[in-house]
């Protein structure tokens, strides 16, 4: 069971090779510190400040979080894993792939497995791109100053830990929902449809009940600039999560047709 | 001893659509067993239904003696499949899509060229799936389906969209992997001539039904029993006695007299005979049914029940 499930993962590896969803890791990563870095050059003014802050580490990485937990990381993750499992959808391999003398508890879990990488990936880019993005003007221009202070690792590691854990219910939630459609647009609709039911439900006080709202509202409480509620969003996601993933395996298994 | 045995096999696909109906299929190991049938008779139903794909309601699938929903992953190792078009990673090179099935079926990694080198496609370098011919895909899906070096090929209409050459082309492939590999190889289709020189032995499946199952030859012999003979002469009615001498199904018509296909030295026996009594014989021509005849007849005898 292990043996095949690690051969599962790498062959699932290999077929992300070249595929949209992996050039979407990397867009998705280097987004917003691509924007931040021309932002910081063509207004100097911008980093100077942070320098002056006192919490330059701190505030840049709120900065490069905002839009990316609001918006870009839900639409990716509904994008990514809408990708992921569209290539065997678009390519026709499901039932190759059900013939293949593999447990379906190994297809399954090593495709969320990958997805999970895939955000790893994701989030190590984006920290990498983010901490380019303040060296770049400051190779380019005198007048800024290089950022010399210390990283607090086990902060960036809490935070990008905290995210990732508030990502966990929508990538299970739309891992279940994409394998169920051939036609890509009802996954990506589906998604969409819930992440802006997150965003517009972002003030209603049973906010953290709702799944895609997470990543935005653990920016909330990471900024300061609102604490919605008082439960732990942390046990919440994880809670979703283990649902997702057993109702997406128990409707992906019993599929009476396999491809 | 069968390499793929079903007893009493039945699928319906909603409570008035039956679509098999106790289907007794036996594959006898070594064998190239052609599955043939019209469009919709349930032969990729079937298939599926061997590679469990979907699952069964009703019946008995053996594979290698044993139920394959006792033993479906150690089956599978030893079988190798492709159903309809064919299914590769189009954003993939060859060599990448069968390095994902060498790692599925954990088989060796020199398995990757020896199967590329048999099909003949040893040479794509990197070229991406997707700008493949449709044979040149179809033989991909081949090698796929023996990189594990399966015991067992399941192909589904492996031909459709090949143009004459890449008929050719399959059924030479095909033919080395039984003769050389010892594989057996189940393979549907719709269209007897396409496969009527690659198999052994055949099963013709009509409506969700068998309708004939042996060896090739058998149904060659079915063939020359439903042949027939014409025979035109001066005086068809005193022709007509003589004949009846040599076999009693005889029908006489204002033209000329048919009879069952007569074996090679009864013909010239006839003959011999009614020039003895001095018939003039102006025509004695063998009409014999094609094996397409054969298996339309079949097709449509269920059709008619």
């Amino acid at each position: 069971m292990t043996n095949s499930f690690t051969n599962c993962l790498s062959a699932e590896w290999i077929k992300k090779r070249r595929s949209f969803s992996s050039w979407l890791v990397v867009v998705g990563a280097c987004f917003i510190p691509l924007i931040l870095t021309i932002m910081f050059l063509v207004y100097p003014k911008q980093i100077l400040d942070l320098h002056h802050s006192g919490q330059f580490w701190r505030i840049l990485q709120l900065r490069s979080w905002e839009t990316m937990s609001i918006i870009l990381l839900p639409m990716g993750i509904v994008l990514a894993v809408s990708l992921i499992t569209q290539i065997e959808f678009k390519n026709n391999m499901w039932k190759q792939l059900h013939t293949a003398p593999v447990p379906f508890s190994s297809i399954y879990f090593s495709k969320l497995v990958l997805i999970l990488l895939m955000l790893a990936q994701l989030f190590v880019l984006f920290n990498i791109a983010t901490y380019v993005s303040v060296w770049i003007p400051a190779l380019l221009n005198r007048d800024v100053p290089f950022p010399l202070y210390a990283i607090n690792g086990t902060d960036v590691l809490k935070e990008n830990g905290a995210y990732f854990i508030a990502s966990l219910p929508l990538i299970s939630l739309q891992f279940a929902i994409s394998l169920q459609f051939k036609n890509f647009l009802v996954p990506i609709g589906a998604g969409l449809v819930l992440v802006v039911g997150g965003i517009i439900a972002h003030s209603w006080k049973y906010v953290y009940m709702l799944p895609p709202a997470y990543t935005a509202l653990h920016f909330g409480e990471a900024s300061g600039s609102t604490k919605h509620t008082d439960h732990n969003l942390t046990l919440w996601a994880l809670g979703y999560f283990v649902v997702f993933v057993i109702i997406g395996y128990l409707l992906y298994v019993n599929r009476k047709e396999k491809g | 001893m069968y390499c793929v045995h079903t007893t009493a096999l039945s699928h319906r696909f909603s409570a008035s659509q039956q679509v098999l109906k106790e289907i007794e299929l036996a594959v006898p190991t070594g064998s190239i067993y052609g599955f043939l049938g019209p469009n919709g008779a349930g032969k990729t139903t079937t298939l599926r239904l061997l590679l469990g794909l979907i699952k069964k309601q009703q019946g008995e699938i053996l594979l290698f003696d044993q139920p394959l929903h006792l033993h479906r992953l150690q089956l599978l190792r030893q079988t190798g499949s492709m159903i309809e078009v064919p299914s590769l990673y189009g954003h993939l090179t060859a060599k990448e899509n069968l390095l994902i099935w060498q790692k599925l079926y954990q088989c060796p990694k020199p398995h990757i060229a020896e199967a590329l080198q048999i099909v003949g496609l040893a040479d794509t370098g990197n070229k991406r799936v997707r700008q493949f011919s449709l044979g040149m895909k179809q033989r991909l899906s081949i090698a796929t389906a023996i990189l594990h070096q399966p015991a067992l090929l399941i192909l589904d209409e492996p031909t459709n969209g090949l143009d004459p050459y890449g008929i050719i082309e399959m059924r030479d492939l095909l033919k080395t992997l039984n003769t050389q590999h010892g594989i057996t190889i189940v393979i549907s289709s719709h269209l007897l001539a396409e496969i009527e020189k690659l198999v052994t032995h055949t099963g013709i499946i009509s409506a969700g039904r068998i309708v004939f199952q042996g060896t090739l030859n058998e149904l060659v012999s079915r063939q020359q029993s439903e042949s027939q003979m014409i025979l035109q002469t001066a005086n068809n009615t005193e022709a007509a006695q003589i004949v009846k001498t040599f076999v009693s199904d005889v029908v006489i018509n204002a033209q000329h007299i048919s009879m069952p296909l007569l074996s090679k030295e009864k013909i010239a026996a006839l003959h011999r005979a009614l020039v003895q009594h001095k018939i003039d014989v102006y025509e004695m021509n063998a009409i014999k049914k094609e094996l397409e005849t054969i298996f339309m007849e079949l097709i449509n005898q269920t059709k008619h029940d």
